[in-house]
């Protein structure tokens, strides 16, 4: 008998031979870690944010209320607008940043561009109070500028001390580095001679970024705009460190409800709203991204 | 030649301390196929480069049509370009890859049809015009990429290795229609190649680079026929390339020493017995002749030597002959010549001026 008959005859080779288990075998670990860790906490937020919360405890009552206070309250909406406009802004303001950074990195880093690119990430090595509390330390009140200033006997700029305008500065610092990072491998893979070719046909550089290097790395741009646009709607520490006292946002307001006021199914029906509207923004930018027209076919340089 | 449309004054180039293109002046004229040939690093490409205006040169004029254009980025010089690996916009259809010159140029909606139409005709891609790049074989890309340089009617159509990536078949046959293009749209075409077929197939004239520097411009033939360098001798055509040394010199003719055997040839200008020279005879310019009743031509080189191998190629063949000292010649003629058959001894010969010689260069 030859061995592959012998494997195939035992019991335990009959169970290996079975293809089907195998592949159960395989996957089950990281399906159980998704069930676990993503589906089952993300379940159980929709639940709650169909029951009621009284005197800090889940009361199992199915209702509807939750959602009909969070879309039809001026409060609860304008928090929601608030963090929209704020995700927006800080964006296109990241892109404005971590576009030519990317670039730069790209084409000119050379054997350095690992390294550069790290180095971007760098902060990450620290805890996000920490990197706010740095930004703090840079635009508040006895911060590095407003100090500077007052030391040469100049006014403090207001705008930079506990405002909207410090929040978005310190939600650009945080996650601008994954934009970077986004447009920075996509521009690993792109062609750069395809520059010089638009410029012997005519195109200014200027319109051969257009023409050529936007739309064939738009896809890792949308990646990088989801990874910014995402966290910083939901973002709750940064503009309480940094936002002062009218500078409270959707995710400030939703950290309170399973906080100081206890309210958790609203806080949990807040979740999902959140939630939706960045599943709506991601979809909107992936039917953005035409596959043909990205140049992303696998075979081509 | 008519009167230049291209004229290179005295270009030079330097990366770093490598001297990319030295002080090379060529001028083109109106309908011609001008082929820049050279093997890689020769500087064939830079200069290719430096008149499309990718490259700024250290020193020196690009003047087209008579007007400098060396300080210009290279979308003002409205030339077309062909490049190596197609380098076609993947993400855009065959008709919008086409049209992105004419675009860039501004045209109105009405010529741009009409001058896409044109040069999808002209490269038979009609048809093709909504496929993507990656849904095209090789030699299709490539008929895009000579549209995309074509279509806008450019004073000067740039090709760099074009060809490079296709089969042998699918070359042989671009190589007759690229000429076409070039004879129908009666502009000039800069052809680089480091492929000495491609350049003789194609070219009226061509000019060899070496190290930055040109070996020698002039009708193919001329190059073909009457190298002025053991390097030009080398490169084009399939020379035989022997060492040896001047023994005597009988006016024009200078008999030199190679390995025991006597060789004719014309002496190199100042050269004088006891040089090393470089000996080239192409091997098509060989006479083979079984060894029995071969005769004694005056002035000839004679040498007697045995056949090894008889490569059939089709239309002629390659002889592989062995000297009494060991070293082997390729001689080229008609396949199938009466009484050769290999291990049979045979005499090879040909007359002084066939061959070219030149001063060895220093190894």
């Amino acid at each position: 008998m030859s061995q592959v008959e012998a494997v195939r005859t035992s019991p335990l080779g009959r169970l290996w031979m079975n293809r089907n288990l195998r592949f159960a075998c395989l996957t089950l670990p990281g399906a159980i870690f998704i069930l676990l860790f993503l589906v089952a906490p993300l379940m159980s937020i929709v639940v709650f944010s169909f029951w009621r919360t009284e005197s800090y405890n889940l009361i199992a009552e199915w209702n509807l209320d939750n959602y009909r206070v969070l879309l039809s309250d001026p409060t609860y909406l304008t928090f929601l607008w608030r963090s929209t406009v704020m995700a927006v802004a800080v964006s296109l303001i990241s892109l404005v940043y971590a576009y030519p950074v990317a670039y730069l990195i790209a084409k000119h880093g050379g054997r350095y561009r690992l390294i550069l690119v790290l180095l971007t990430a760098a902060p990450f090595l620290t805890g996000i109070i920490l990197r706010v509390t740095a930004i703090q330390h840079i635009l508040g009140p006895i911060g590095l500028i407003n100090m500077a200033l007052t030391t040469f006997g100049m006014e403090p700029v207001e705008v930079l001390m506990y405002s909207n305008v410090a929040s978005a500065i310190g939600l650009v610092y945080l996650w601008a580095p994954f934009m970077v990072l986004a447009i920075y491998l996509s521009l690993l893979n792109f062609n750069f001679e395809l520059l010089e070719v638009a410029k012997v046909c005519g195109a200014r550089p200027w319109r051969a970024f257009v023409e050529v290097t936007w739309p064939l790395n738009w896809m890792g741009t949308a990646i990088g705009i989801v990874l910014v646009f995402v966290p910083t709607l939901a973002s709750s520490v940064t503009p309480r460190f940094l936002g002062g006292v009218d500078g409270a946002l959707y995710g400030t307001i939703l950290a309170h409800q399973f906080g100081a006021t206890g309210t958790w199914a609203l806080g949990s029906a807040m979740g999902v709203i959140l939630f939706a509207l960045s599943l709506i923004v991601i979809l909107g930018i992936w039917r953005a991204v035409n596959l043909r027209r990205s140049g992303f076919t696998g075979e081509e340089a | 030649m008519t009167e230049a449309v291209l004229q290179l004054d005295d270009i030079v180039k330097s990366f770093g301390a490598t001297k990319a293109v030295d002080r090379v002046s060529i001028d083109v004229g109106r309908d011609e196929f001008f082929s820049l040939l050279g093997p890689s690093g020769s500087g064939k490409t830079t200069l290719l480069r430096i008149i499309a205006g990718l490259e700024t040169p250290d020193r020196g004029r690009v003047l087209i049509n008579g007007e400098d254009v060396t300080r210009l980025p290279p979308y003002a010089r409205r030339l077309g370009m062909v490049f190596q690996d197609f380098l076609l916009f993947p993400h855009r259809t065959v008709a919008e890859n086409v049209a992105f010159p004419l675009k860039m140029q501004g045209v109105s909606p009405a010529v741009l049809k009409q001058q896409l139409e044109w040069a999808l005709d002209l490269v038979h891609l009609t048809g093709l015009e909504e496929r993507f790049p990656h849904q095209l074989s090789g030699g299709q890309k490539q008929r895009v990429a000579l549209a995309r340089g074509l279509v806008s009617r450019p004073s000067v159509l740039l090709l760099d290795e074009p060809l490079a990536n296709l089969d042998r078949e699918l070359r042989k046959e671009m190589e007759i229609e690229v000429r076409r293009f070039q004879i129908d749209l009666g502009i000039p075409f800069i052809y680089v190649t480091h492929n000495q077929e491609e350049a003789l197939t194609m070219s009226d004239r061509m000019a060899v680079m070496n190290r930055g520097v040109l070996e020698q411009v002039g009708p193919k033939l001329e190059l073909y026929e009457r190298p002025r360098t053991g390097f030009v001798a080398a490169f084009v055509g399939s020379a035989n390339r022997l060492h040896g040394e001047i023994r005597g010199i009988d006016g024009a003719v200078a008999r030199i020493d190679w390995g025991g055997n006597e060789l004719l040839g014309a002496t190199p200008s100042g050269a004088g017995v006891g040089d090393r020279v470089d000996y080239f005879i192409k091997s098509e310019r060989i006479a083979i002749v079984p060894a029995e009743g071969a005769g004694n031509a005056e002035g000839h080189t004679r040498l007697a030597a045995r056949l090894r191998d008889v490569i059939f190629k089709g239309q002629y063949a390659d002889y592989i002959v062995t000297l009494p000292s060991g070293s082997e010649l390729v001689v080229s003629g008609p396949p199938a010549l009466d009484g050769l058959t290999p291990r049979s001894d045979v005499v090879l010969h040909w007359p002084a001026e066939a061959a070219d010689v030149f001063a060895a260069e220093a190894p």
